[in-house]
């Protein structure tokens, strides 16, 4: 008779705790929950609805139209596509250059020249922005992607090299050490041990790299042309002077989202851990 | 299979000097224990053989060649590490051939000589396995399974049994001696453990503060030990050391105790100067007369009795190896083997 009295407080105690969590978390997320069920729905109703007061949530009659009509009117599928390439190159480019010199800065203690990378990166885009377009009109690069590629690396860059700082400076040094005792070169202790060891950082900087690039739009407001836009800078201009339509415009903003959202839901494990690397010794 | 020679060899750090002129020789075949107190020079000396850290001066000769500037991978040794450092991503097979793969040796070759290694550490069943799936004792075998396979010259060990448990330990140095009675390849092996040192090497080499303090035979070290740092560093438990002067025949201690001499010792040469009274806790016996001390500790283990006496006003460890009955606080008579004892000269550390 004894243990149930001890035990059943104790369950209720536990129930309110995570009663008590679950609210808090939801009371955290919730702004950025409120404002991603609000896009749906706004992607989801007729421009009447979308007007209306109070407003509404759930409409009566979902507007599927506005999906249609994304992708039927605004060469969504090119700019797509330019998304895909710019994003492409940009990332890959940036694992190619990145991960060797993270592991080069990360082996000869460079700290300065990982702090430049970094001012790089916290430098305002808009800054050099200018003279880098009269840069690529000058090399006729304009009305092309490359100038897009080109500057997007200013974002992967410096994103790729710090995970990978992060993530060699936790390789413990005696592998190294192991394999160059074995006979391996230079290079071959980075192609055959390091890199296999870093593949996890390598995972995570691909992806964080991916978001940032794909997402971004300042580089692209200024370079694209008409044919050579991105994703985020076609949303930008649906907005017109006359009107905005909301539907069409939430519609296409998830559209652009989603592929970075699925992303992320698949990486989320992977991201956490590459991004806390070298948080706790062997963690 | 080869000689190395250490030759005056000096390493520092900015401006601190870890080894001051240190010269070592090895012969073909020995095993070379470097032993001392952490922060003696030991691993940095193992590493500079390794070619993992560059000499600041002297030379260091494997074989017939100076291999000072030459990189790790020309050097032709194997290494063992503390955390054994095997390739997480690769298989025990991919480890243990891991070097000769980069000679680009015969692959049918390479699985041979792996198995022939697998085969002398016990690790047949475990080549499919990854390094996460060993056990730590398995580890430490793929890591000298490492380390045949490649036939060096020289093997190096850098502390490789300290992440192990006691017990262990204890398999894997009779697994490591017994490897290189079988190989015979020349070995150095770094270690903190006198007992590691004692039982594993042919020649022991003592470390302190970047000096040599005594080169010899196990033995030789605990019966000879050259200086009071020998002395104190070989043997377990530690040597008894008291202060005092010769006079009139005996040793007299600075707190009045009087205690033997051994015969060969010429009260003439050494009378009068300041002298440290060396005495190993297991050359005193349990005596009904002679000196009486009381028992401040006991610890019994089953096959000895370790015990610390308060006698006058000077503490003796001793260690007796028959089964005697003494407790807390008991009075005991000890007497001391003359033969056994060691005198050093207080000033210089010197033995006599």
């Amino acid at each position: 008779m004894e243990r149930p009295l001890v035990k059943r407080p104790l369950i209720k105690r536990k129930t309110l705790d995570r009663i008590g969590l679950l609210f808090a978390a939801l009371v955290m997320v919730s702004p950025v929950v409120l404002f991603f069920l609000w896009m749906i729905s706004l992607s989801l109703k007729y421009e009447i609805d979308n007007g209306a007061y109070p407003p509404i949530l759930i409409p009566e009659n979902f507007a599927w139209s506005n999906y249609v009509q994304v992708f039927r009117e605004n060469n969504f599928f090119l700019y797509f596509w330019n998304s895909v390439l710019v994003t492409g190159a940009a990332t890959l480019l940036a694992l190619i250059i990145g991960v060797p010199a993270g592991y080069g800065i990360a082996r000869l203690k460079a700290e300065k020249a990982a702090i430049v990378i970094m001012i790089a990166r916290m430098t305002p885009g808009l800054s050099f922005l200018i003279p880098l377009f009269l840069l690529f009109q000058w090399l006729n690069l304009l009305g092309t992607l490359w100038p897009q590629i080109i500057i997007h690396l200013v974002v992967t860059v410096p994103i790729v090299v710090w995970i990978m700082i992060g993530y060699f400076e936790t390789t413990p040094m005696e592998l190294e050490e192991a394999a160059s005792i074995d006979g391996a070169t230079p290079w071959q202790v980075f192609r055959l041990v390091a890199l296999p060891i870093a593949k996890p950082g390598i995972v995570v900087a691909f992806i964080l790299a991916l978001i940032f690039s794909w997402n971004n739009f300042v580089f692209g407001i200024v370079l694209a042309s008409r044919t050579t836009r991105t994703l985020p800078v076609a949303v930008y201009n649906m907005l017109s002077f006359e009107q905005v339509s909301w539907g069409p415009l939430a519609a296409a903003a998830l559209i652009v989202t989603l592929p970075v959202l699925v992303l992320t839901l698949f990486a989320q494990k992977q991201i956490v851990a590459g991004l806390t690397a070298g948080a706790v010794k062997g963690g | 299979m080869a000689t190395v020679t250490l030759q005056n060899i000096q390493k520092r750090f900015g401006a601190v000097n870890v080894i001051q002129d240190l010269s070592v020789d090895i012969a073909d075949g020995e095993f070379v224990v470097l032993v001392g107190p952490s922060g003696c020079g030991k691993s940095t000396l193992l590493r500079m053989v390794a070619g993992l850290e560059e000499v600041s001066g002297g030379e260091i000769r494997i074989g017939a060649r100076e291999v000072s500037n030459l990189p790790a991978r020309d050097r032709d040794i194997a290494m063992v590490f503390q955390n054994y450092a095997l390739y997480p991503h690769m298989t025990v097979e991919d480890n243990m051939g891991f070097a000769l793969k980069l000679k680009r040796a015969n692959p049918a070759d390479t699985a041979e000589r792996v198995k022939k290694a697998a085969a002398i550490l016990g690790l047949e069943n475990l080549l499919d396995r990854y390094p996460r799936q060993l056990s730590g004792g398995q580890r430490q075998r793929v890591a000298m399974g490492r380390a045949i396979v490649r036939n060096p010259q020289v093997f190096l060990f850098d502390e490789p049994l300290s992440n192990l448990d006691a017990k262990l330990r204890v398999v894997m140095r009779g697994e490591i001696k017994a490897m290189h009675q079988r190989i015979g390849t020349t070995t150095i092996y770094v270690t903190h453990d006198q007992i590691e040192a004692m039982t594993m090497a042919d020649k022991i080499v003592v470390l302190h503060d970047g000096n040599i303090e005594q080169v010899g035979a196990p033995l030789e070290l605990y019966d000879r030990p050259a200086n009071l740092f020998v002395a104190g560093f070989i043997g377990s438990p530690a040597m008894n050391f008291l202060d005092g002067k010769i006079e009139e025949g005996v040793f007299r201690t600075e707190k009045g105790l009087i205690l033997p001499l051994p015969a060969e010792v010429s009260p003439a040469k050494a009378g009068g100067r300041p002298l440290v009274y060396g005495i190993r806790p297991e050359h005193i016996r349990a005596s009904d007369q002679g000196i009486q001390g009381r028992a401040t500790i006991v610890e019994g283990t089953g096959s000895e009795i370790f015990a610390k006496l308060d006698c006058g006003s000077e503490q003796l460890s001793c260690l007796f190896r028959e089964r005697i009955d003494i407790r807390f606080g008991d009075t005991v008579g000890i007497s001391i083997d003359a033969k056994q004892v060691h005198l050093f000269d207080k000033t210089t550390g010197h033995r006599l």
